[in-house]
């Protein structure tokens, strides 16, 4: 059998020698099954003994190995090498270099010690302790921590102040809050540690070697409780959840809105091989009715039936986010109602969403909520319009778009539709199929662009500082266009290309123009 | 030679579940601990022990009471064990849990709200504490919490490497920063060492990178007594594939569970071996059945047997088996529906620094726990028994340090001694020619693995007694660092702990060659009839820096063997 090999690039490093860093190129002889970790060893046993990383167990059990694997923080012991790619291995971020992959972990420390990371308490406990396994399932979850801070290195607010202590550090808080032995207002330490600051990117939960919903289990929960014990929503936030409740809509209505310019809830075409529902959502019902309107022009051109409830409600991912759990779970039960009437009167039996933050709300948020609640599960499938196209109609079945768009397009990948609905590369397939596109993939096209999570309407100073971040990532793709599917990202990233060239556009706009210009010819 | 010197009242040289046991308890009487860790904290091996820790609460099984704890672990260490500290193990174990969950932890529990207890090799009732199977992380992450409580100075990623005494005193180590390469030496009233076990050693493996055995290597260098260093274990169930994975521990809950053991025919061979226990007789002799399997070529592809769990519900394995199916998962394979291919691997030293009733040494001042010390197993250690040893052992030791320390001042220093040290430390990285650490170290750990190993015989333990007298003369002082870097240089490191490997090896196989019949872990294929073994091994360095080997009798109070 030949041996495989691949080119590893090692960040190296010595403060004391070196004025800067540079990258080293490795050989690595590929292994089946091969680690991270291996090929490190591997560098240390043939190459140069000196390289230093750290390591203990092997097998995600300790946490020492975490290091950024290609741009992006993994521990290094269960990170499968990819024989087609090439590795880039560089340390974590944030923390200063000791040498190579080693970082000083001081400001961590730190940090864990600020928190007072202890169960605390106010008396000695009786042994034995009574505790029942219902008072622990939450913490027994969330305290698989390991402590490799790989999170940490990701977290784009993080990255841009340790005014957050980061993923890690806010699950211990969540840790602590949940667990009933703690005697200490964790809530309130949760509020001083920044807890709002969590864009809910869901980047440390994607990465995590325990699989930790920190955004869910740790982030969402402080903040519940935070609503709870009567702390108040920044003005931003509130302001949105007034309206949510008042009018179903996030936002206040301003031009003509899509569900009041169409004419009809039914779109409906001849032998249709499908038939969907729409859910608008706020943003494109209320401030892009042209990408509603493209929508059901690319599903009835791929003959698919529209469905439009004209009732529908928002989601109120705002409340879901920020731990408005009253209006949370009262939108999710009024959007369940209206669109299972739809299910029930028109026969169908699939939503599709082209808001990546709808999407993942009504499925990762109603979906468990409505059907613990009632033991029975929901009555139709959510698909985000990409994944609809590609999955459902399948990539063969789609009417071509024939209009040339001749332009280098890269594509923002929405953290609530990638790591939040599973939908990777769907948009950029349907992308690839315009003719003329030239398609630049974007390293870091999975960055937070600082928009979710009740950012921007509670702190716009960070919410702009994480996307000029996500600014340099953009220009340095060296695209003429960059295309989304989430109305909240398509906002934010036009606001920050402003004084670019760059355009910011939505994926159905883009192919119904594509279509449209295709008819002309 | 520059150096930095840190004063402290008690140094515990390790973090694991001892060392961070130990440094709690000390630091209650208001003294200045430190404690060093050659990881950063939190990180250590026990981080990684995974079926639990054992301890007679009968909150499954009414009957069992320490008594029982105590017999089962007698006889499981093939009456070896030094008995006066088994019994404080098994009297112990119950309030030191309390203590990690008055710390936190989170244990699983019985429907009435207790710790819950599932089934563990060789144990007569339902034993062992456990969360899920990560059991040794719970405990880690509970000390780690309980650490940055106290007032202990934490000083990771520091690297003891001598024991300095000052007559039969212990006045402290000399250390390296590993970060910065800076030398270092630590003062103290009292040292507690819980330096972990040595399984590194061994080609395969399930130990962590650290565990070298650096702290029997310093131990003996210091003239210490040790214990028992000829009984190894070697868990029956490690990891076959792939390479990389190859040793890592398969945990004994997934046998606890109901997990069974089948050979290349399909067959549940074993049958024929122990039916009584089966799958759960002893891991010396679980180990054992496996070779003989593999041996007589009944094995799996790779040289192994299978682990078979797809008769258990799913809901079982998922909820106390979750890292088993992580890792692997990380092989390819599903262990609801597929079996794992497993093979012994060496996983825990039995043997160590010998300790008193008070976890002390015979050197004063210089008290001991966990892994690193030898006695309390026996022959053959009972799963689950490691943790609770470490907690046990761990706060007695901090105690009694603190106690020692409370009632003396610092001891004086040799200041030659720390010199010498420093400047055999240097030369290692001024040498223009000799042997790479990596190379030397693969030497040895293939000479173990292959020569005094599950099944030892006379002229291979021999063979490996001559080999490491000799790579201790030849290969040790020629060792040499290829980049000549202080600052986090891990050729360094290696370089370093090379000695300690040498003199743990050789210990292991002194010890082994001495004794000529079958016990415990210790099984002799030439097994002498006459030698029933009943004695320890007993190590110490001679006048002449020579390794003297004696045998002792047996420590008993209440179980005499059969
Ligand atoms: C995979 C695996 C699973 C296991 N599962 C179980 C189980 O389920 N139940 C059970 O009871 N036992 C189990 N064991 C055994 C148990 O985990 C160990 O015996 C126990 O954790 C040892 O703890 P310790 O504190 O003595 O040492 P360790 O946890 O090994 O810690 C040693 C410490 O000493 C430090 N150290 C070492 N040398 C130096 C030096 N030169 N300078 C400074 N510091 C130094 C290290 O850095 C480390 O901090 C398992 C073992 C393994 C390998
Ligand atoms: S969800 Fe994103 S922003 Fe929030 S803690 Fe995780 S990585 Fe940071
Ligand atoms: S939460 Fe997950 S990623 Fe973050 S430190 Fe813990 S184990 Fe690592
Ligand atoms: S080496 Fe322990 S987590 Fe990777």
């Amino acid at each position: 059998m030949m041996t495989k090999t691949i080119k590893a690039k090692v960040f190296r490093y010595n403060p004391d020698l070196d004025n800067e860093p540079y990258f080293q190129d490795f050989d690595i002889e590929y292994e089946s099954g091969m680690t991270v970790l291996d090929a490190l060893l591997q560098i240390q046993d043939k190459y140069d003994s000196s390289l230093a990383f750290r390591w203990e167990c092997r097998g995600g059990q300790c946490g020492s190995c975490a290091v950024k694997v290609n741009t992006i923080a993994r521990i290094a012991c269960r990170t499968k090498v990819d024989p087609n790619e090439n590795l880039i291995l560089e340390p974590l971020e944030k923390m200063p270099v000791i040498k190579d992959l080693v970082v000083d972990m001081a400001q961590t420390t730190f940090r864990l010690r600020r928190i007072r990371p202890y169960v605390a308490r106010d008396k000695k406990p009786e042994r034995p302790e009574i505790i029942y396994a219902e008072e622990i399932e939450k913490v027994r979850e969330i305290r698989k921590c390991i402590e490799c801070s790989a999170c940490l290195s990701n977290c784009p607010i993080v990255h841009e102040t340790w005014d957050y202590p980061g993923p890690m550090i806010i699950r211990q808080i969540a840790r602590l809050e949940l667990d009933p032995r703690d005697v200490e207002d964790r809530v309130a330490l949760a509020m001083n540690e920044s807890v709002y600051s969590c864009t809910t990117c869901k980047m440390c939960e994607d990465i995590c070697p325990k699989k930790i919903k920190i955004p869910s289990l740790a982030v969402e929960l402080l903040r519940a409780k935070a609503v709870e014990a009567g702390y108040p929503l920044a003005e931003g936030q509130q302001g949105f959840l007034d309206s949510i409740n008042k009018t179903g809509r996030a936002v206040p209505e301003k031009d003509a809105p899509l569900l009041k310019d169409i004419e009809t809830a039914e779109f409906l075409v001849d032998n249709p091989r499908g038939r969907v529902a729409f859910f608008t959502g706020c943003l494109i019902d209320y401030r892009m009715q042209n990408t509603g309107k493209a929508l059901i022009e690319v599903l009835n051109r791929n003959g698919i039936d529209v469905i439009v409830p004209k009732e529908q409600w928002c989601c109120a991912s705002p409340a879901f986010r920020t731990g408005d759990l009253h209006t949370a779970h009262a939108a999710a039960k009024r959007v369940t109602e209206i669109f299972e009437e739809a299910a029930d009167k028109y026969n169908l039996d699939t939503v599709v969403v082209a808001c990546a933050g709808c999407g993942k709300t009504l499925r990762e948020d109603h979906r468990p909520f409505i059907e613990e609640g009632r033991g029975e599960p929901l009555k139709y499938e959510v698909y985000d319009l990409a994944e609809y196209m590609i999955q459902v109609i399948g990539k063969e079945n789609i009417v071509p778009p024939k209009g040339e768009i001749k332009l280098k397009i890269t594509y923002h990948e929405p953290c609530h539709l990638g790591r939040g609905q599973h939908v990777y590369d769907e948009p950029v397939e349907l992308l690839k199929m315009i003719p003329g596109v030239k398609y630049i993939e974007d390293p870091y096209r999975n960055r937070c662009c600082g928009a979710g999570g009740g950012v921007r309407a509670g702190q716009r100073e960070l919410s702009q500082k994480i996307a000029n971040t996500k600014k340099e990532y953009i220009e340095a793709t060296g695209a003429e266009m960059i295309t989304t599917e989430c109305p909240f990202c398509t906002i934010q990233i036009t606001d920050i290309l402003q004084e670019t060239d760059i355009q910011t556009r939505y994926i159905p706009d883009l192919l119904a123009e594509s279509y449209r210009k295709g008819d002309a010819k | 030679m520059n150096y930095k010197t840190i004063l402290c009242d008690v140094l515990v040289v390790g973090a694991g579940g001892a060392g961070c046991r130990a440094a709690i308890e000390a630091s209650r009487h208001n003294l200045d601990v430190i404690m060093l860790s050659k990881e950063l904290l939190g990180k250590a091996h026990t981080a990684m022990a995974e079926g639990g820790y054992n301890v007679s609460l009968g909150n499954v099984d009414p009957d069992d009471n320490p008594e029982t704890h105590f017999k089962d672990t007698i006889t499981g260490g093939n009456f070896l064990n030094n008995q006066k500290l088994a019994e404080i193990l098994v009297r112990d174990a119950s309030e030191r849990v309390f203590d990690l969950e008055e710390f936190g932890a989170v244990f699983d529990r019985t429907p009435e709200g207790k710790i819950a207890q599932r089934p563990f090799g060789k144990q007569s009732w339902r034993r062992t504490a456990y969360a899920s199977d990560r059991t040794g992380s719970e405990i880690m992450v509970t000390l780690t919490e309980a650490i940055r409580k106290t007032s202990v100075r934490v000083f990771d990623e520091v690297f003891a490497t001598k024991i300095l005494l000052e007559g039969d005193r212990v006045a402290g180590v000399t250390a390296i920063d590993l970060k910065y390469g800076d030398y270092l030496v630590f003062r103290a009233k009292a040292v507690v060492m819980a330096t972990g076990g040595a399984g590194r050693v061994y080609k395969v493996t399930s130990n962590a990178q650290l565990d070298v055995g650096d702290g029997y290597g310093m131990a003996f260098t210091a003239g210490c007594e040790l214990v028992d260093m000829e009984m190894v274990q070697f868990h029956p169930t490690g990891m076959v594939k792939p390479e990389s994975a190859k040793g890592r521990l398969v945990t004994e809950a997934v046998r606890g569970e109901g997990g069974i053991l089948l050979n290349s025919e399909g067959e549940r061979f074993m049958h024929r071996y122990y039916p009584e226990v089966m799958e759960l007789a002893g891991r010396d002799q679980v180990s054992r059945s496996i070779m003989t399997e593999v041996l007589e070529g009944r094995g799996s592809p790779d040289d192994g047997v299978y682990l078979s769990i797809s008769h258990l519900p799913r809901s079982i394995i998922e909820f106390r088996l979750e890292s088993m199916i992580e890792q692997f998962e990380d092989a390819g394979v599903d262990i609801r529906d597929q079996p794992m291919q497993v093979s012994p691997t060496c996983h825990h030293f039995m043997g160590g620094i010998r300790i008193n009733e008070e976890s002390g040494t015979n050197i004063i001042g210089l008290y001991a726990a966990g892994e690193c010390t030898g006695g309390v197993h026996g022959g053959n250690r009972l799963g689950g028994n490691a943790l609770a040893d470490t907690q046990v052992f761990g706060a007695l030791a901090g105690e009694n340090a603190a106690k020692f320390a409370k009632g003396h001042s610092h001891t004086g220093f040799d200041r030659d001694t720390v010199v010498r040290e420093f400047e055999k430390l240097e030369s290692m990285l001024e040498r223009k020619e000799g042997i790479s650490p990596a190379d030397a170290r693969a030497e040895l750990t293939e000479l173990m693995w292959e020569k005094v190993q599950i099944f030892r015989r006379e002229e291979d333990i021999e063979y490996a007694v001559k080999e490491l007298r000799r790579i201790e003369k030849e290969v040790v002082p020629n060792i040499k660092v290829d980049v000549q870097v202080k600052r986090f240089n891990p050729g360094w490191h290696q370089a370093i702990e090379f000695e300690h490997m040498v003199t743990t090896a050789r210990m292991v196989a002194e010890a082994a060659l001495m004794r000529k019949g079958s016990r415990g872990a210790h099984y002799r294929v030439d097994g002498d009839p006459n030698d029933k073994g009943y004695y320890n091994i007993v190590i110490r360095k001679g006048k002449d820096g020579e390794m003297e080997l004696r045998k002792e009798d047996l420590v008993i109070t209440s179980i005499t063997p059969l």
